[in-house]
């Protein structure tokens, strides 16, 4: 039996855009389209988590994506991805620098005196998980004037845009390993695949354009005991990153614009130093475009497992590079599970049919052992 | 060819971060004007695609790709009546290659000091101003949330609850 042209399918497949876009339009004449704008802004997070998944920062196309998908993060970052590979590659940037990043949240769970202070900037973490009821019917004029009176309630404020690390604080103290002198070429995950071993600069790209909930998941595997990290957050930091390129007639770099990230390291368990120095503190990086700081903090986290599988062999999957780097990719796996929607008809027929003869001898030998 | 008294003191670099900071349609507005005054040459194709965004991990010091940005870029040289010459550029993390290519404009009109430029200064501090707008509702994030922790009962305490 073989593939069987069908009629009709082409037309299913428009009626099933047709029916997808009138359940987005259902609320008929009471609804309102969202604007990406809206999108954009009140689920920040939510574009936060489509901008870094898709692996490209273009907040107003994730928002697009968003709706477009009608919430779907898996497959918003899809549609992003299928948009960056319609189009050229124009340049590599230059080493961008973090220490530039001009914040809107720093936090350390290492010490609290942290050279510029702790400031928690927009967070969840202690809330209290109440439903506000009042965001039910929230009234434009409500809504407006929240923000304003928010700045126009704030004295003039004289603190920083940017802030040391306090990682760099560590290191100056001789508790953390040395950075690289001269960094080595970073991999391009999007241009090449990843073929093991793989350098630590493709698992940090492959990271930081992963899955949140699978990178949480085999991360709280670490956690939770089948792996030793233990860590803590030296710091983590939310903000905004200049991106200086080079201008096209001077040579000088130029601010061209700015990406909202973040970032982390955490301070895991002391190691000896390998080349018989003292022993220090070992580290785990972790970063992505948006805020998202679970990604972040599971990144750091996996960073570390992976380094100490890379050195030493994974003693369990946080620490294996390819069980971790292969089942991250939201768009990869979620490719896979659909893919399974797709007609096996042939395949499942083969295996009807086995199952058929396996079963017709397995009658024959039945009947032959009861004569 | 400098205009009288009218400077500025922000440096060429900063030019193209402070119009982002303003509406694209006043950036395209005031280019529009140079466009048509002056003979505009495109310097090769104004492309928009994407960049590669390399960062060095703070924890080792290596470097990775964190992803990828949009781009555009546009080069152009500008030519006056009398024959005079400048070229501008411009680099931003958009796709939009018209607002690109119209600050390559400004960018070329400015940094020669091209008869009228005048404007094209009035928009870098409108741009100054939007950028420290900007700056000063992130810098409120900031302060609104500083945690102080100094320990109760050792300095002068704000009665929260009173």
């Amino acid at each position: 039996m073989g593939y069987v042209a069908i009629k009709g399918g082409g037309r299913a497949i428009r009626g099933a855009e047709a029916a997808l876009d009138a359940l987005r339009t259902a609320e008929g004449e009471a609804g309102t389209p969202l604007t990406l704008a809206a999108i954009e802004q009140q689920l920040r997070l939510l574009t936060s988590r489509v901008v870094s998944e898709g692996g490209l920062y273009h907040p107003r196309l994730a928002a697009l994506a968003i709706k477009q998908m009608q919430g779907d993060t898996l497959e918003a970052a899809f549609a992003l991805r299928a948009y960056r590979s319609t189009k050229p590659r124009l340049l590599e940037a230059p080493l961008q620098d973090t220490n530039r990043m001009r914040l809107i949240r720093r936090i350390s769970s290492a010490f609290k005196d942290i050279p510029g202070g702790q400031m928690l900037g927009p967070t969840y973490d202690y809330a209290l998980r109440l439903m506000r009821l009042d965001l039910a019917d929230e009234s434009p004029e409500a809504f407006r004037r929240v923000s304003r009176r928010f700045m126009d309630e704030m004295p003039d404020s004289d603190l920083p845009d940017t802030f040391p690390k306090v990682v760099d604080a560590l290191r100056a103290e001789g508790l953390l390993p040395p950075v690289a002198a001269q960094p080595q070429e970073a991999f391009d995950i999007t241009r090449d695949p990843l073929v093991f071993p793989v350098p630590r600069s493709a698992a940090l790209a492959t990271m930081a354009r992963a899955e949140t909930g699978s990178l949480l998941a085999i991360a709280y595997s670490n956690m939770r005991g089948y792996g030793d990290v233990h860590p803590t957050i030296a710091e983590l930091r939310v903000g905004y990153l200049p991106v200086m390129l080079p201008h096209p007639v001077t040579g000088e770099l130029i601010e061209a614009g700015e990406v909202l990230m973040t970032e982390c390291e955490v301070v895991a368990m002391y190691e000896r130093d390998d080349h018989d120095g003292p022993p220090v503190f070992t580290l785990g990086y972790g970063a992505c475009f948006g805020h998202n700081e679970v990604k972040a903090i599971s990144m750091a986290i996996l960073d570390r497992a992976l380094q100490k599988g890379m050195r030493d062999g994974p003693s369990n999957p946080s620490e294996d590079p390819e069980f971790v780097l292969l089942h991250v990719d939201g768009v990869d796996s979620m490719g896979f599970a659909n893919h399974y929607k797709m007609p096996h008809y042939v395949t499942f027929q083969s295996d009807m049919d086995r199952l058929r003869t396996t079963q017709s001898q397995s009658g024959v030998e039945q009947k032959g052992v009861e004569a | 060819m400098l205009a009288g008294h009218i400077e500025t003191n922000r440096t060429r670099g900063d030019w193209l971060r402070l119009w982002s900071a303003l509406s694209p349609g006043r950036v395209k507005a005031v280019a529009d004007g140079f466009a048509q005054r002056y003979r505009i040459e495109d310097l090769g194709a104004s492309p928009s695609g994407l960049g590669l965004l390399p960062l060095r991990d703070s924890a080792l010091g290596e470097s990775y790709f964190l992803g990828e940005i949009p781009l555009a870029r546009a080069h152009v040289r500008i030519i006056d009546d009398a024959g005079m010459v400048a070229e501008g550029a411009a680099v931003l993390l958009d796709d939009r290659a018209s607002l690109t290519r119209a600050m390559a404009i400004l960018d070329g009109v400015l940094a020669a000091r091209l008869p009228g430029f005048e404007p094209i200064l009035e928009l870098l501090e409108e741009g100054a101003r939007a950028v420290d707008e900007i700056a000063a509702g992130r810098r409120a994030l900031l302060a609104a949330t500083r945690v102080d922790f100094s320990l109760l009962g050792t300095a002068d305490e704000d009665d929260e609850d009173a």
